[in-house]
This record gives structure tokens, sequence and C-alpha cells, in this order.
């Protein structure tokens, strides 16, 4: 293309000088990739020094590349026309668009005190030696055209950028661009050119001997093999990774439902071990962080299960049964660890955090004692939650798992504010995980009735002795110890059981599963209403209710209910509170706070650290153990908690849905139902099949998608999973957008010049 | 060896058979083949035959029929087709993909006028668009010839040093469709002498790729090479002859067919069936006492310029007949050979028998009349205004 | 998932343990035709293959003189030669008795336009041929002009309004020869695509493979995102997937939801229906009415469309 330089265009010309110092003829020489849009950019130059009334010239070398492949473009520009028709071989200006492309022979034929423009993202010094000769300029254009958002993520156009600082160079102001790039429809274009021209680093020349590269040789003509002797296989040469500034990296990402964990379970490492190894190799991994999985996969309220990915899909996956599958059918126990300096720990309190602490200290090498005030370890485990929801043997299964690590257990044994002390003297740390204090009461009239009893009392009394009640009974409450008097009540020979609860059903901290199951049992709930007085004489024999309005929003965004005049009165012969209980500590010596979960004397830290409900009050078992675990890591490592860094979070966005076909969610055997017995309602998974509906989110399950739809056929299976052949990747991303679990991503290149 | 009543148009198509049959043991052969007046008697005539290891696909094209032979030369087969005129136009890119892939594609042309307006008589110009891109050319004079330089055109083709496609033309219908007496080889003496096609590039297991990109300098070499080797036919050619005449018993004609040319004061130059009308004129010339020889330019590529050459030294006159013309310059073979004459002798260009008109002896007498007195040479001239 | 078949495949003794398609080859990044050279070298398998390839990105992709990036012998033909070249080495190989699979991969210019004549005429013999038409829907070769296989509403070189007139529909085509076999393969499928490879290279006779196959830069989209656009256009019902035995039995391979949201996400996702403005409502009559021809051949006597 050349730009015949009409003779009115003189006159407007007077509008752009000269560059000072521009001899000519000028050689300008563009160096970019396909799709880049070089051969424009060389356009443009011609078009910027028509506007000066200037001849030129400009042409690309078109050859058959395709997008990303090394391209050069040319501009010749003079003071009359131009006859030269041969390619740029001794360059006045080189742009570069893409550092990838700076091997020796870009720089051929470049004599000392020659422009050089290269866009790249490291430092001018970082180039200071290699160009020292030149006038060198360097723009981080591909990131002003990627936010500006020109051209495609894989191949950035930058060349309306990049001549933003072609035109500081040249020491014209940016204004000359303005009509070249309308020339060619590009004038949306201008910003991304302004903010090259702001950003430009350059360097002058250091004078000195030099001289340039000589254009590379041409290959000697005769050393062509001859068609009809081509019957060779010569696998080709061609090295398509530096068509790319970016790679595809294996990259492990946080799945939500391991975010979700109390416990901090690495659900997605369990499930994936249980689909493809069993559940030997699954328990090795969930026994890492998970002492009683017998039990959470009974009683976890699973907020895993509420972040799982696929749950707006076809059902989120049934991890807290996947959880007991594994729990139930695994026989194995990690092996512990042996510690350089073995620590001795008490434990105060053998609930599920206590476990969890001297589960975590025996298996990191340490002595753990637990100290517990009643006759068996398990606390609310094995005095609260009933025997139809967690057997027995399920919690003794998991109990005897922690106790053959090699804690000692003392039972029995009721820490007060002495023993405080002297534990804290005789152990070198005391975790104190006592659970919650005593219940809440109501404080209606005709609370000590008889026949208003606490909820906890009445479920431990079950659990230690069969206990038989008769006529209507209501449960006062709304969380899970609620749901369990409802279901032990009816269970008892209740004729009828309600639940009131002040706010909705939806508001029930219960878990769902257990409400609903409540409800087929039987039991009938009563939202909004809270009872005011409970009458009889001696005996319980009526409650007076009040229907509760919903008041403002409080912290939790729960509308904070509001007890109305309305009431009404129901027959009943049986109140059972389950309120929730106090977050007291009645074993603290005098002198002693909590703080952080850490005991203090006065400003000095004291090696008696504080876990599960009666630090966090979160109030479930797996918030316990979590808790437990941490604790125990934080006395073994010192004052701080250790803090697990989460990875990026997997998105269901991020998921490949189309990877997957439509299975629900295989539900719990409840088949076998007994007619209200003690025997376990749930009968857990048929087997272990649901472990195969998990996305694994942001982890690589090896499915080999990413190989099989890789266009370059670059990416190889290792021993461990995939390598990618960076030297021939163009980067087009399409493993990356195919994972169908979101475990790759896409990696900048380093942008430091080699 | 027997004696047949043969048009050539059939024995080209004979000729094309007995070497498809010889190479039985071989790869075999295969052909596709379109039909167009005046060569669709040679296709028909293929198709008619039965060959061992061999298939004809009549495709729906001059196009995919010489598609389907750089398939078949590709593949390792024997091959060859037929055509003539817009046939051979509409296969101009495939003929020229042949060539530059090198592979050994035997082509017999039926030479006729390119249309519309349409006119389905002799007129080489169809042939000579092809001349400058790597396919050998002979022009053929008689029935004999014809078949015999198909025959050859095989052995020339797949020779290791030339590979590349020859065309045999005959002019439409003047000798395309007329019969006369062939010798017939038989198929043992041809099997003797055609080698089994052995194409070294062909696609076999290994992988390589055939007519992949090439850079500038790698078209260059392989541009030179090609010219080159087909510099070489001339001497390959003269192997070739003396194999043939061992093999068949009888001569095939030289590259340059000279007739009484060599005390020649005037000479007459001459392609195909011209060239034996020129030798009838000559005889009766002779008789009249005139100086006269004629010269037929049997293989136009490679050209055999130094025979010419030396045919023409020390002619006073020349007089070029081209039953073709290079619009805006004069006939092909003048043009190409008038340099080769001395810078004395006078070289005159006469346009004969375009679009099929008959050439005949007295055509020539009055061109000769016309060039004997002339002290320098016109502009190339017609035979119907001399 | 549709991983597992393929899954188990890549890197086994049932694989091919050369590539068809070589690392530094020259195409774009994320090029449609790649991934087709890729599955099809796991369909293939140790199968013996040839490949005859036309004037199109192919013949680019085969590299430079005298390196092979195709890692099998290959021929490169002038552009509407290739039928005809692949029916002469086909039956040269059969005359030889060696049991060579002759492939040809041709763009849709080489397919719907340029090589029509010749196509149809091998399919007409019924040659033994496997073709394979990588469809771009666009000449991406000569920098991206209109060919009878880009939609209308597509703005390319030559149509920089859009392109008018529809899609030529090459399988209905094809079928009208009453080849053996006839089928359209979605890449996003993997291993739909892998069967249908596998029964077409086993397949006598001529064989067609009409492959929707994403383009980048003719497409004006991610390269990233080829394989989603071919997934939303099966889903939409805008790339019906079926095949088609003898030119009679139609079979749907995949059923699409036929939703709006997959239509507009296809059209969306690309640049080069912008300017068109191009909808989901814009298309959908003409989709309904080829499912319903569609329903119609295959047997099914059910609506088109299933109500969501």
């Amino acid at each position: 293309m050349e730009y015949k330089c009409p003779a009115d265009s003189l006159a407007s010309a007077s509008t752009i000088p000269l560059p000072a110092g521009l001899t000519l003829p000028l050689e300008v020489r563009v160096h970019g990739r396909g799709g880049q849009g070089g051969v424009t950019c060389a356009k443009l130059i011609a078009a910027l020094f028509t506007e000066m009334g200037l001849h030129v010239q400009t042409f690309g070398d078109y050859g058959s590349e395709r997008s990303g492949a090394p391209v050069q473009a040319y501009t010749r520009v003079d003071r009359s026309a131009i006859s030269n028709r041969n390619k740029v071989y001794r360059p006045n200006h080189l742009i570069v668009l893409d550092e990838g492309l700076m091997g020796a022979q870009v720089m051929d034929g470049a004599a000392a005190g020659s422009q050089v423009l290269l866009n790249s993202r490291a430092s001018l010094e970082s180039y200071a030696v290699r160009f020292e000769h030149y006038r060198f300029g360097v723009i981080d254009a591909t990131a002003i055209a990627r936010e500006q958002g020109i051209g495609s993520s894989s191949v950035v156009i930058i060349n309306t950028t990049i001549l933003g600082a072609y035109a500081r160079l040249l020491g014209l102001p940016l204004s000359v661009l303005e009509r070249a790039y309308a020339s060619l429809g590009l004038a949306g274009d201008l910003p991304a050119a302004q903010q090259a021209y702001e950003q430009v680093h350059v360097s002058e020349p250091v004078h000195g001997d030099f001289a340039p590269a000589a254009p590379a040789a041409s290959p000697s003509p005769l050393a062509v093999r001859s068609l009809i002797a081509h019957n060779e296989d010569i696998p080709a040469s061609l090295k398509t990774g530096s068509w790319s500034n970016q790679v595809p990296i294996y990259s492990e990402h946080s799945a939500p439902c391991n975010l979700a964990c109390p416990a901090g379970n690495d659900i997605v490492g369990f499930i994936q071990a249980l689909k493809n190894e069993g559940a030997d190799k699954a328990a090795a991994i969930l026994l890492r962080t998970q002492p009683l999985p017998s039990v959470c996969g009974r009683v976890c309220p699973a907020p895993c299960m509420q972040g799982c990915n696929r749950a707006t899909f076809d059902g989120a996956v049934n991890i807290r049964s996947l959880e007991r599958w594994i729990g139930d059918h695994s026989h194995t126990a990690l092996a512990p660890q042996s510690a350089a300096q073995r620590k001795r720990v008490a434990v105060v309190g053998g609930g599920p955090a206590g476990l969890s602490a001297a589960y975590q200290l025996a298996l990191h090498g340490h002595a753990a004692t637990i100290v517990e005030a009643g006759p068996a370890l398990g606390g609310v485990l094995r005095n609260g939650i009933p025997e139809f929801r967690l057997p027995h043997e399920a919690l003794q299964r998991d109990i005897e798992r922690i106790v053959t690590l090699g804690v000692e257990v003392r039972c029995n044994s009721r820490v007060d504010k002495v023993d405080m002390k002297r534990l804290q003297l005789e152990f070198d740390a005391v975790i104190v995980c006592v659970g919650f204090g005593p219940a809440h009461t109501l404080g209606a009239k005709g609370e000590t009735l008889d026949g208003v009893e606490q909820g906890l009392d009445f479920l431990d009394r079950m659990k230690r002795k069969r206990v038989v009640l008769h006529g209507h009974v209501v449960v006062v409450g709304g969380g899970n110890t609620a749901v369990d008097c409802a279901r032990t009540a009816l269970r008892c020979g209740a004729a009828s059981v309600k639940i009131v609860y002040r706010r909705g059903r939806e508001d029930m901290p219960a878990i769902t599963d257990e409400i609903e199951d409540a409800e087929r049992e039987g039991a009938q709930i009563l939202p909004h209403r809270q009872p005011v007085e409970f009458t009889g004489a001696g005996m319980v024999s009526a409650i007076v209710v009040a229907e509760v309005g919903a008041g403002t929003p409080d912290a939790s965004g729960r509308r904070r209910p509001v007890v109305t005049q309305n009431t009404s009165t129901m027959v009943c012969d049986k109140v059972l509170l389950a309120l929730g209980q106090k977050s007291e500590l009645d074993l603290l010596p005098d002198g002693w706070t909590m703080r952080d979960g850490r005991a203090w004397h006065g400003d000095r830290t004291l090696p008696v650290w504080f876990a599960g409900d009666c630090a966090t009050g979160d109030g479930t078992v797996t918030h316990a153990i979590g808790n437990g675990r941490r604790t125990a890591l934080a006395v073994l490592n010192g004052d701080v908690l250790p803090d697990e860094a989460p990875a990026k979070r997997v998105a269901p966005g991020q998921i490949r849905f189309s990877h997957f076909d439509v299975t629900p969610p295989h539900k719990d055997d409840q088949t076998a139902r007994p007619a209200l017995t003690f025997d376990e309602v749930n009968l857990g998974l048929a087997s272990a099949e649901e472990a195969a509906r998990c996305f694994s989110c942001g982890h690589c399950t090896k499915c080999d998608t990413c190989l099989i739809c890789c266009p370059d056929g670059v990416i190889f299976r290792t021993a461990d999973g995939y390598r990618v052949d960076g030297e021939y990747c163009k980067g087009c991303g399409m493993c990356v957008a195919e994972c169908p679990c979101s475990a790759m991503e896409m990696q900048e290149k380093n942008g430091v010049a080699a | 060896m027997t004696v047949e009543l043969l048009s050539a148009n059939h024995g080209a198509a004979l000729a094309a058979t007995l070497a498809a049959r010889a190479n039985r043991k071989g790869r075999g052969f295969c052909s596709g083949v379109y039909p167009i007046t005046p060569s669709t008697e040679c296709m028909e005539y293929l198709c008619q035959q039965t060959i061992e290891k061999g298939r004809v696909i009549r495709v729906e094209s001059e196009h995919s029929a010489m598609g389907v032979c750089i398939g078949t030369a590709a593949a390792g087969a024997r091959t060859f087709t037929a055509t003539s005129s817009n046939g051979l136009a509409y296969m101009f890119e495939n003929c020229i993909a042949a060539a530059s892939l090198r592979l050994p594609v035997v082509l017999a042309v039926a030479n006729r006028t390119m249309g519309p307006p349409w006119n389905i008589w002799a007129d080489h110009s169809d042939a000579l668009t092809l001349r400058d891109h790597g396919l050998i050319q002979f022009y053929c004079a008689d029935n004999q010839e014809l078949f015999d330089t198909v025959l050859c055109a095989f052995r020339l083709a797949e020779d290791r040093r030339v590979l590349m496609p020859v065309m045999v033309n005959m002019e439409g219908f003047i000798l395309s469709h007329t019969v006369a007496q062939t010798d017939i080889p038989h198929q043992a003496q041809v099997d003797d002498f055609l080698p089994l096609t052995d194409i070294p590039h062909r696609l076999d297991d290994v992988p390589h790729t055939l007519g992949q990109i090439e850079v500038p300098h790698q078209t260059e070499m392989h541009r030179w090479q090609h010219h080159n080797a087909m510099l070489d036919v001339l001497q390959i050619y003269a192997e070739i002859q003396k194999e043939f005449e061992a093999a068949f018993g009888r001569r095939l004609p030289d590259a340059v067919v000279a007739y009484r040319a060599e005390d020649a004061e005037t000479l007459i130059v001459s392609m195909g069936t011209i060239g034996s009308t020129a030798e009838r004129v000559v005889d009766k010339l002779r008789a009249e006492g005139q100086r006269v020889g004629a010269l037929r330019v049997r293989l136009f590529r490679p050209l055999p310029t130094e025979a010419i050459r030396a045919h023409f030294v020390g002619k006073k006159h020349i007089a070029a007949i081209d039953r073709n013309i290079g619009i805006g310059l004069g006939g092909v073979l003048w043009s190409e050979t008038r340099c080769l004459a001395d810078p004395a002798t006078v070289m005159q260009d006469y346009l004969a028998g375009l679009g099929g008109g008959d050439v005949r002896p007295e055509h020539l007498v009055k061109m000769l009349a016309d060039l004997v007195p002339r002290r320098s040479a016109g502009a190339p001239a017609i035979m119907e205004a001399v | 998932m549709n991983e597992p078949a393929l899954g188990g495949m890549v890197g086994t003794p049932l694989d091919r343990c050369e590539p068809l398609f070589r690392k530094g080859n020259t195409n774009c990044g994320g090029c449609g035709m790649s991934i087709t050279l890729q599955m099809l070298r796991h369909a293939v398998g140790e199968r013996r293959v040839q490949l005859i390839i036309p004037a199109a990105c192919a013949a680019v992709a085969g590299g430079t003189f005298p390196q092979a990036t195709f890692g099998v012998p290959t021929l490169m033909t002038t552009f509407a030669s290739a039928s005809a070249a692949a029916s002469g080495a086909a039956s040269v190989a059969a005359l030889n008795g060696e049991d060579v699979r002759v492939i040809v991969l041709a763009g849709d210019g080489g397919t719907f336009d340029i090589g029509f004549a010749s196509l149809s005429a091998a399919a007409e013999r019924n040659e033994d041929i496997l073709y394979i038409c990588y469809d771009n829907e666009i000449y991406g070769n000569t920098g991206g002009q209109r060919s009878s296989a880009t939609p209308a509403g597509a703005v390319t070189t030559n149509t920089p309004d859009g392109k008018a007139e529809q899609k030529k529909d090459i399988l209905a085509v094809m079928a009208a020869h009453r080849i053996p076999y006839a089928a359209s393969i979605s890449l996003a499928h993997a291993e739909d695509t892998h069967r249908k490879m596998r029964t077409a290279l086993d397949q006598k006779g001529f064989r067609f493979l009409h492959v929707l196959s994403p383009c980048p830069t003719g497409w004006k989209s991610e390269p990233a995102l080829g394989l989603e656009l071919v997934r939303l256009a099966v889903r939409s019902g805008l790339f019906p997937v079926y095949e088609i035995f003898d030119g009679k039995r139609h079979v749907v391979n995949i059923e699409p939801d036929f939703t709006d949201e997959a239509l507009n996400m296809y059209l969306s996702l690309q640049r080069r229906f912008q300017k068109s403005g191009l909808s989901a409502s814009d298309l959908r009559p003409a989709i309904d009415r080829y499912w319903q021809n569609l329903r119609a051949l295959s047997g099914r006597i059910v609506p088109a469309r299933r109500d969501a």
C-alpha cells in the first residue's frame, strides 16, 4: 500500500511539525504476531507521516501465519516518492509488539542510536544493558489494551496503544495521532494511546563502539531437497509456545463444601478418595481433621451441603451420609506421629471439642488427658442426642478410635476452680472444652410447676433409662434439642407433641431433615408463638401462648420477635424447654479471665485455652470439632491459631455443568422406618455411589477433559496428573474453559526479559 | 506384433491399456476420465478395456479427471487421461499441480480450438497454454507415432530422473479420428519395455506431505530442479529411443524430425500433421529444383534448441507454420524458435489452419512463394492473406 | 459425565501413539479443525490413514516443506479436487489390497462451494472415502469471506452488513446421495464424536462427517470458548447432531433443550452476529421447522420442541 501525498495535504501538514532530529529516509520495522495488528500498526505510522506531508510506503510481510504467529510489517518515509520495494533490513525505528518475540533476529540490522520501542511489562532498567546503544522505550501496552478491551483475552490487539508511546518517542504531541486513527476508523482506541503516551519510559543511548547485527544470511538455495526425494518424516519444529503470553496451569481452588465445613474437613478429598479408592483411603483423609465421622455423618447440620455447587444443578451431594458411610465402613485409623518434644496437655471435658482436641494432640504425638465430669466420654453426644439419631455403637466406635490413639481418660472428675489451677501446673497446657453452661429458662409464670422440665434433662434421663410419657407434650424452642425432645416424647408414649417456636418455621435452627422427620412422626409445629404462662395445680395442665409478631431485623437479619397480647391456651401434660444454654464458666479461678479463646491473668496469658461451645457458642458438634482441632494446633504451635489461607472459591458458574449428567442425589435409606422405636431412623446410604456425583470443585479428577479438548495435543499425562508442553502451547485457554471442575487457570508468562 | 486399423484416439487408449496392464505386478493403474470432443473416443475405448489391477473412474469433469490422476499417481499407480481444448483448460490448474508435484501422469490431448464461440476442430492453442508449467509436450504427425509416443511417454514420465507429466498431442479429427494401420506390440513386449511404476515420493506409510507450503527460495529451487530435469529429458529421450527400438524393432522419431533439410536453402518448420504436409511439399518443390527442406518439432517441451539451431544454420529462409496464435505476438512456434535462426536468415511466421482449417500443400507452396523473395521478415502473416 | 469413554482411552494402547496433527502446527489457538484432528487421533487408533486436503486452513496447517505437521502421509490438492484425488488414492489402495483409510479433510469452502461438484460425484460413485468437513462457516484461509455455509446474519469481510442468505443444508444434500453414512458432529460431545468417527472409519463406501468447527478468528469469539459455542449451538437446536444411514434412516444423537437462553448466548458470544443484531426469536422459526422435518425423517411422531 502506498499513500500518495496530495498537494493540498501539504498545507494541512503544517499543523504537524516534523519531529526534531528525524532523518529521512526513515525505515520502520514492526514485529508482531498474527492478529495483534502489526500491519495496521505500520499503516498507522504511515498515516501519521502522511499528515506531515511526507511520502510513505507501508506493507506487511504476508505469509500463511495464523493468529499468534510472528509477523513483520514495514513503513518507509521520505521527502520524495519511494521506489524501494524490498523489505526493511536496516530499520531506524523498531517497534516490537510482544516481548516474547525478542529473539536475536528482531534486532537484525538496527544500528546504534536507532529507536527501539518494546511492549513489555518489565522495567526499563531490566533492559538497560541490552539496549544501551539504542534509544529505547518500554511500555506495558498489553495491560493497557486489555484494560480497554481491545482484542480477545488470548490475543490482545495493542497496535493502537503502542503508537501512543511511539508519538512520545518521536517527541510529538499525542494529538498527531487523532487524524491517523480516524482515517483507519480506530478513533475509539485513542484513550489507550493516551495512557501509553503518558506511561512510556525512555532511555537515551550510550554512545560507544557498536556494530549492529547483520541481517541473517539467506539460506543457501542449493540446500533445498527435491520434491521427488521428499519421502522422509521430518517433524515440525515450529515452537508455537512463543505465540502466547499465557499458559494454563493446574491450580487447586477451594470447593465451597470445604470452605463451609466448620470441622475443616477436606470434603472433596475424602469423597474423591471414596469414589476412586474406597472407604479406607477416604477415611485416611477424613480422619486427619475428623475424629468423629460416624457421629458427624449423622448429626451434622451439613453446611457443606448448603454450599454444594451441585445444589443448583440437580441437588447437593449427600455429603453428610458419605461421611457416615466412611465412618461406618472403614477399618482404618491414622498412626500417631512422633513429636520432637512431647507435650502433656489436659483437656477438660470429653464432648466433641474435647475429643477433637485430644485426638489432634495424640495424633501429633503428644500426651493428652481428658478430664471428664461424667461417667463416660461423649458429652452431649452421649447424654443429649437420642439413640434413634445416634446409636450408641456409632458413638462408641468413634470414641474408641480416639482413645486407642493413646489418650488418657479420667472420668467422673468434675473440674472446679481449684482443680483448674492444679491442672495448669500439672500439665504443659490445658484446653477447656466444657461446653455450654446451664440451660436457659423462660422466666414465665408457672415455669416451676411439675411437668415443666428442661429438654436436655429429659433427653439425658431418657438415655439412662426409658421414660414413659402420657398425654399432650409441648416442646418450647426451635433448635435440635427441641426437635429431639419432640421426637423422643413421641416415642415415649405422648398422645400429641407440639413444638412452640417464637419465629417462623423456616427460621428454626434445627436440621431441616430432622424437622421434617419430626413432623412426619406426628409432631406439630406452632410457629410465631411463645409461652407466657404455665398453669396447673402442682402439675402443669395448660400453657398460655402469645402470638409473636415480626419486629425490626436484628444483626443476623432475622426479624426480632415481638410478643403480642393475643394469647390462647392449650391443654398439656408435659412441657419440655429447649431454649438453649448459657455461656457460663464456673471453673475459672478468681482473677482469671477468658479472652480470644485463652485464659488471662491480668494482661498475662496463661497456658490455658478454651475450645468448643464454651469458647465460641457456635452450638454444633462440627463447629466444636473444628474449634477443638484448631485450638489443639494452637497449643502445639504457640500463640497464634494456624491460619488456613483459603484458595479462590469455586462458584457454580465456574463448573461446566454440561460435562455432567443430571443424576438426582442418592437419598438416605429410611424405608425401614420403624414404628417410633428407638432404633435408628435413618439407615444412611445403601452404597457409596453418591460419591460419583461430587463435582470435585477446584480439584483435578484426572478426567482427561483437558487432554481431550486441547486443540494442539500438548497436554500429556504424568504419574500424578498432567503436563502442559509450554514450548508448543498456544495459550488458547480451551483446557481451562472446559475443565469440568475449575481445577485449572490461565497464568501470564513471566514478563521479565530473559 | 499385430497390425490393427485404429484411430489415433483408440491408438492412444490402446497404448495406455497396454501400459496399464504392464503395471499389474506393480501398484496397478488408475485414471479419471471425462469425455470431450474430439478426445472422447479415447476415454471410451479405455473404458471398454479389461485391465487387471486397474480402474478407470468416470468422473464429473476434466478438473476431477486430472484430480483423480493426481491422487492415483500420488498413491503410486500408473495413470493416464485424455482431453481436448476447454477440457484441458478446465483441468489446467490440476495439470500444473500434477507437474509441480512431480507426478508422472500421461495425458493424451486431441488438440482443439478453445471456445466459445464453439469450434470443435483442430488448433494447437489449447495445449500451448500449458507450455510453461513443467509438462513434457510431444506433437505427433501420424497414428503409429502417436501410439509409440504414448507408450514411450509412460517410460519417460516415470523415469526417476524425470518424474513429471507427459502430454502427447494429436490434432483433433485430423489425427484423432483418422483411422490407419497401427503396429501393436504384444503385452510381453510392453511389459519388458516399461518398468513397474515406482514413484519415490508417493504416499506410503511414512508421514510426509506432498504439496505443502513452501517459502520463496524452496519454490525457486524446486522450479529450478524441475527445469533441469526437463532439460535432461532431451538426453533421456534419446536413451529411450534406443531401448524402444530394441524392444519393438522400430525407431521412435527424433525430438526434431528433419526432412531433406541438410542442404536446403529454405526450411519449413512446423508441428504435428502440418509437418507431413510439409514433407510432401518438399518432395514436390525439390522435384522442381528448389532446395527446400522441412523440420518438424515433435518435442516442444523441453524445446530441443540445440538440435533446431543446428538445422537452422545457413538457411536463407525459414517459414514457421503455426496452427496456433499467441494473440498479440504471433505463432508460438515462430516466437520460440526465431532466436535460434542465424541473423541473416529471413524467418517468417505463417499462421495456418487456425480453428481447424485444412492446411493443404498449395497453401505451403504459396507461403514459400511469399517467403523466398523476401529480404527481411515481416509481421506474422495469416495463410489466407498470403 | 461424558469423559469416561475417552478418558479411559487416551494414552492407552487403544489410542494412536503418534498424533495425527502434531504440535508445532500453525493453526490459530483454539481452532476447531485442530480439535477435530485430535479427536480423530483417538478414533483412528492404529488404523492406516492417508489424508487428502484441498486448499484450506488445513493445507496451511500442514506446515512448511519439508516438515510434516500431519503424522500420516498427506496430499495437498487444488481447491476443488480433494474428492477426486481421494477417489484415486482410495482406488489404488483397494487395487493393492491395502487397508488404508483415505480421509479428506476439507473446510466448508472446499466442501459446500468450490469442491461441491467433485464431492457430489465421489459420493454418487460411492467411493471408499471418509470425507470430513470442518465447517467454520467462513473462508478462513483467505481472511474470512462468506461461504454457502455461512449462516444468515453473520458479518464476513465480503458481507459487511451480515450475510442475507441461509446456510446450505449439507447433510441433507449428502443424504440425497444415499451414501452409506453421513453424520454431523459436535466437538463438545467427545463421546458421540468418537463413536461416529469410528463408525465412519470402519464403514465402506462414501462417508461424510460434518463438524461444526469453532473459529475464534472468523467468529470473533474467545479462543477458549470454542467448544462452549458448539455446545450452545447443539443445545439450542441450531446445530442438529444426527446421523443418516444409507440416506434413509435418520437418528438424532443429541437432544437439544431448544432454549432461547442457549441460542442468545451462542449469538452474543460471537461478534460476527453483533451488527445484524440477530436474536433467538429470529432464528427460532427456522430451527423449529428444521426439527419438525428431522423428527419426521427420524420416524418420531413427537413435537419438534419439548416444552421445558
